[in-house]
């Protein structure tokens, strides 16, 4: 494919791979390079037969690789997430073959490293943004035209490399595996390893035991955040700060998740979490963990805040996106309708926001059998005495542990984010939060740090997915008319010509004669 | 309570002080409390112990149907009465005693915080234990919570709570936990608060506040209760640092003020 041909020059070679892999730098820790991978972003089509597309960023890549050339946005894997190969991507690709706007489908392949935070701060810093800026959502779109490719290209590449790719082999690792933690950990992955291990994550062979990527499913993205679901945000925005090499299936429809709710993640093993707080303590065995360099006491202070968070907040998030009633028309409802496929945005949105109520209530109608507005004041009080209070514990911090994002920070992120970013019409919460200034700096810090794109700006994408969405839809269309038309087509044939229904030429001079010349013909084809 | 009403009893609370005859109401100590409640009954003993302030204890085995929240324990005092550690602190603020006064800005958000984690986690994990965990429901709980009452009524009350706390426990995801994770919760937990509390004397060094109060009810129940299994002690068994802790409370503001006192931590050994 064009693709291949065009690029070629990346250079993979150094491999310039801002190895990333620790999140200490946090800023840096965004494994630009990985990020850049994205020209693995593959369309996953519901779940269904080439799922696999995704390439796997190798999280190998970044194994001791040096960091990014210059060249940025060239992940060690080289080629395929150079700039160019995604340029190359943009022409040939006819949206239609990928039916799926990246938005909803686009899984996005992460490289990662599982060692404990290595630390390049300032190599990473400066390819970070260099990385980025390649990884526009538009481009995304070709890039995701271009995945489904990816299989096909592969060959190409291990024929280049074959020669640097070899010694990974010796690793012990068999060919069709992807990296997986233990290889990562191995460390040292050359570029060529690297490679090796893009290349092994072909879609067909997915999974030998070991090898699997892990997979996350989560909600897709919306109101310029990455995902619209609180639990799912977490996840992602704990997997970025950790560069965990996931696959990022963000889908719309929960019945496609393996376990049937979002967000889900698939380990290695096969095995399926749905529970955010577990999904987040299996990246942590394996060894993606954004707490190594907290003391005990940060840890215990992790702890406290995250069940304040909890205990005063999440009623509060609840309410604003599904209870309250202009809200839940406006804004939840509307999203998630027009998200998900065809006959579950008729009733899933509803379904969700009786559970989002029942948990309400649950979690405090219990104390107050008062009225429901007094109900609301209260929850609303409590959860503006606790923005304040994080507000105080952050002062003018980074992050809430220094200068390197914790989980903590994940969750705290997930649910300002919702609140500040989602256009509310009656935002009470968001007024008294837009007035706390360091925690909106905090905000987008974060997004504009680990999720460059997504937060880019939400028009951009929206477009561009609705391009392919809006052509698809006229041969749907067109097929559903052409289809209808054909049945209609194929009854009166039948009907005619079985004698069902007859057409008589009613002349009125000759009428009598005619008729029987007509009955005649009836009788005859009968 | 709402705002008003919340400015409302704070108004008419600062304008009396604290009288001498304020009590205190939860179940039956001998038969009926159960875990939980009565970690949060002795949560507000201490914490009324520490504001120097004199309570009177008094039990009731319909306790639960007269507090205003539906949760024990509740206090009587002049013609409020207000239930809940957290109303309580407030209502006693607005008298003019206050233990936080003294935190700066962060440190309140700390303790407030860790005292969300107290509720979150071992609250919920005493609940869990006591009424989704088979052995203890049928040997212990069923038993003392429908004590006071006859036949039939205890049995259905018993289940009527019951269905309502693994309702709770559904909506807010430890419906499908197993006891090891519940008792592993805890252990962080008290991993948690042993290294906030580290070698100080209370969790805001010198004095006692409201959080300290809580963790000391808490932990002591779990400490002096006997359950079908030592499981949970020796989870809090483990740290060190808290043990002398709730030891500490213990001999500072109950064994030194007098019989009652030492009544009440007598009853409080005798339980279940």
């Amino acid at each position: 494919m064009r693709r291949r041909g065009a690029t070629v020059p990346v250079t993979k070679a150094t491999a310039s791979e801002p190895h990333l892999p620790s999140p200490t730098q946090a800023p840096t820790r965004p494994r630009s390079g990985r990020r850049h991978r994205p020209c693995f972003v593959s369309m996953a089509t519901g779940g269904a037969g080439p799922a696999p597309n995704i390439t796997r960023c190798g999280k190998h890549a970044a194994r001791g690789t040096a960091p990014r050339s210059p060249r940025s946005g060239l992940s060690p894997e080289g080629r395929w997430s150079s700039p160019g190969h995604v340029q190359i991507c943009e022409s040939p690709q006819s949206p239609s073959r990928r039916t799926r706007p990246p938005s909803r489908w686009a899984c996005f392949a992460f490289g990662g490293s599982g060692l404990p935070r290595p630390r390049r701060p300032d190599r990473q810093r400066r390819a970070w943004p260099r990385a980025l800026a390649p990884l526009r959502e538009p481009p995304l779109d070709q890039a995701a035209a271009a995945l489904p490719r990816s299989p096909r290209l592969r060959p190409a590449p291990s024929g280049r490399l074959s020669g640097r790719a070899k010694p990974r082999l010796p690793e012990g690792l068999p060919r069709p595996q992807p990296g997986d933690p233990k290889g990562a950990v191995a460390g040292g992955g050359s570029a060529p390893g690297r490679a090796e291990a893009w290349r092994e994550v072909l879609p067909g062979q997915r999974a030998g035991k070991m090898a699997a990527p892990m997979e996350l499913f989560c909600w897709s993205g919306g109101w310029g955040l990455p995902s619209v679901d609180l639990d799912s945000l977490a996840v992602l925005t704990y997997a970025r700060f950790t560069g965990a090499p996931l696959k990022v299936h963000k889908i719309t429809n929960p019945w496609r998740s393996p376990s049937g709710t979002l967000p889900a993640l698939r380990t290695s093993h096969g095995e399926v979490i749905s529970v955010p707080h577990k999904i987040i303590t299996h990246l942590r065995k394996e060894k993606y963990n954004a707490d190594y360099d907290l003391s005990a006491r940060q840890g215990a202070d992790t702890l406290a805040f995250m069940s304040l968070l909890e205990e005063k907040l999440l009623p509060v998030l609840i309410h604003t996106f599904w209870v309250d009633t202009k809200n839940y028309v406006e804004v939840t409802r509307k999203w998630y309708a027009e998200a998900m496929p065809f006959p579950l945005n008729f009733f899933l949105p509803g379904r969700m926001q009786r559970q989002y109520m029942e948990r309400l209530q649950l979690l405090c109608g219990e104390h107050r059998p008062e009225n429901e507005e007094e109900l609301e004041k209260e929850l609303y009080q409590e959860a503006r005495e606790c923005l304040t209070l994080l507000s105080q514990r952050l002062g003018s911090q980074k992050f809430f542990f220094g200068d390197a994002p914790a989980s903590l920070d994940a969750f705290v992120f997930s649910y300002l984010a919702l609140l500040l970013q989602a256009k509310l019409p009656s935002g009470k919460l968001q007024a008294h939060l837009r007035g706390l200034h360091n925690l909106c700096a905090y905000c987008t810090h974060i997004l504009s740090l680990y999720f460059p794109w997504d937060g880019a700006g939400v028009p951009p994408p929206r477009q561009t997915p609705a391009g392919p969405e809006t052509e698809e839809e006229p041969y749907r269309r067109r097929n559903q008319i052409l289809s209808v038309l054909a049945g209609l087509a194929a009854m009166v044939g039948y009907a005619l010509l079985s004698g069902i229904v007859s057409i008589q030429r009613a002349t009125p001079a000759r009428a009598p004669g005619t008729r029987a010349l007509g009955m005649a013909e009836e009788d005859e084809e009968e | 309570m709402s705002l008003v009403a919340e400015a409302f009893v704070s108004q008419i609370a600062a304008a009396e002080p604290w009288p001498e005859n304020a009590t205190l109401y939860q179940q039956l100590k001998g038969e009926q409390i159960l875990l939980s409640d009565n970690a949060a009954s002795l949560a507000v003993q201490a914490f009324l112990q520490m504001c120097n302030l004199p309570i009177k204890v008094v039990c009731r085995a319909n306790a639960e149907y007269m507090s205003p929240s539906g949760k024990v324990p509740f206090i009587h005092v002049g013609n409020q009465v207000v239930s809940e550690l957290g109303p309580i602190v407030q209502f006693v603020k607005a008298k003019g005693h206050s233990l936080s006064d003294g935190l700066d800005e962060v440190q309140k958000a700390e303790m407030k915080a860790y005292m969300e984690l107290v509720n979150n986690m071992l609250l919920t994990a005493e609940l869990y234990l006591q009424w989704c965990d088979e052995a203890t429901v049928g040997e212990i709980t069923h038993a003392r919570y429908g004590s006071p009452y006859p036949w039939p009524l205890n049995h259905i009350l018993a289940y009527q709570k019951q269905w309502e706390v693994r309702r709770k426990m559904k909506a807010i995801g430890w419906g499908k936990k197993t006891l090891d994770q519940v008792l592993e919760d805890v252990d962080q937990c008290c991993q948690a608060l042993s290294q906030r509390l580290g070698t100080q004397p209370y969790f805001f060094n010198k004095q006692p506040t409201e959080l300290d109060a809580l963790v000391f009810g808490h932990l002591y129940t779990i400490l002096t209760t006997q359950l079908t299994s030592d499981e949970l002690s020796e989870k809090v068994k483990n740290y060190s640092n808290l043990l002398a802790f709730c030891r500490r409370i213990e001999q500072h503001y109950f064994e030194d003020r007098g019989k009652d006192c030492t009544f009440l931590l007598l009853c409080i050994h005798g339980n279940f």
